[in-house]
């Protein structure tokens, strides 16, 4: 996959903070989709499959923290960042637990944002390739798993 | 009144006025945080030296966006500091609906956050009373904060003002659906709250099954 088609969902109650900072990130050749709440995030995440999260933490309804947890459960390869604008070490340390790959405190600057969006993306398809190699390993541990001797006498 | 109830007075209070701290901080921060953005957009936008009829109506729109902010945060400005200088004096003759309008303000964020909508029913020309506003905000907040919590999602809180008796009567007054929530007798020290309001010639009186609260205040012959 191309860097130009890094796809990004961007998760912030403050509609107006998300929208503008889609348009920036647009403009920096990622293809950014936005999500208002944490259950419009699930959603979106199901339909979009998006490489990156970037995710606020103090929303109405569904809290970030659950957001993250119901991601990395359901979408291990998926890479969240918190961008929040009150995070304390006690959040960051509860996030990076929970698998949040980095934890950036608002209003980032846009540049660094780019960065990490990016280097959150390598960190996936790393972590896709070791999905796929440890699946095809499983495939072929079960299609080999009565034949195993008959190999092993062969060679 | 014993030492005790002093000081515990005395840690809700200062718990009350971090709580509002934070509330504000937060919501600033984040008008902040739009402004940056939108700052950084018309950035962007000469960097990629976009010119033209339709870059100017996009700045025009990111600009008024600023403004929206700005104004968003002087009036939460203008609430916090009528809200700081109402602690100046330990008593004044005072009119409720303005106490009660600069926390629901300032508290709104609390309520957001279960998507709680808080709703004012005030009464118009209702009398000045004489007493200690902040103390009044103060009771009202942590009824207000209780109800938040018992109160499920997508509900509703009325603050309601109106007179009776030669009285000024807050009534906090929820809608929508409660859940079973135990609260322990420390994080609700309601006979604190009581002594505080008989302090202020109230009496608070649960009705409803104990689910909507009456304040009754004195009104100020001043």
């Amino acid at each position: 996959m191309k860097e130009r088609d890094i796809k990004v969902l961007l998760v912030d109650d403050e509609m107006d903070f998300a929208n503008t900072l889609a348009q920036r990130l647009k403009m920096r050749n990622l293809k950014v989709g936005t999500a208002y709440d944490g259950e419009e995030a699930l959603t979106r995440l199901k339909e979009d499959e998006p490489d990156v999260v970037v995710l606020d933490l103090n929303m109405p309804g569904m809290h970030g923290m659950e957001v993250l947890a119901e991601t990395r459960k359901a979408y291990p390869d998926i890479q969240v960042i918190i961008l929040t604008g009150h995070g304390t070490d006690k959040e960051e340390e509860e996030a990076k637990k929970i698998g949040s790959c980095d934890f950036l405190n608002k209003p980032a600057d846009i540049d660094y944002l780019e960065q990490r969006i990016r280097k959150a993306f390598r960190k996936k398809l790393e972590s896709t390739a070791t999905s796929v190699a440890f699946d095809k390993e499983e495939k072929f541990d079960a299609l080999t798993k009565d034949k195993k001797p008959i190999i092993k006498q062969t060679l | 009144m014993t030492d005790n109830f002093e000081q515990e007075l005395r840690f809700l209070q200062l718990r009350f006025i971090g709580k509002i701290l934070a509330g504000f901080t937060h919501e600033s921060k984040n008008y902040l945080a739009i402004i940056k953005e939108s700052a950084g957009l018309i950035d962007d936008m000469i960097k990629l030296g976009k010119s033209g009829e339709e870059a100017s109506g996009q700045f025009l729109e990111i600009i008024h966006s600023i403004e929206e902010q700005i104004e968003k945060s002087t009036g939460l400005f203008k609430f916090l500091n009528r809200f700081s200088h109402r602690m100046d004096t330990q008593l004044s003759a005072f009119n409720c609906n303005e106490a009660l309008e600069e926390l629901m303000a300032l508290v709104n964020r609390f309520a957001n956050q279960k998507r709680i909508e808080l709703a004012k029913d005030f009464q118009q020309d209702l009398p000045q009373i004489y007493g200690n506003p902040s103390m009044i905000q103060f009771l009202v907040f942590s009824f207000l904060e209780e109800i938040i919590k018992t109160l499920d999602k997508n509900s509703r809180i009325i603050i309601k003002t109106g007179t009776a008796n030669g009285s000024v009567m807050i009534k906090i007054i929820p809608e929508g659906n409660l859940l079973e929530v135990e609260i322990e007798k420390e994080e609700f020290p309601y006979e604190t709250y009581n002594t505080v309001l008989e302090r202020l010639n109230g009496k608070i009186t649960p009705e409803a099954g104990a689910k909507t609260f009456t304040f009754p205040l004195k009104v100020s012959d001043i």
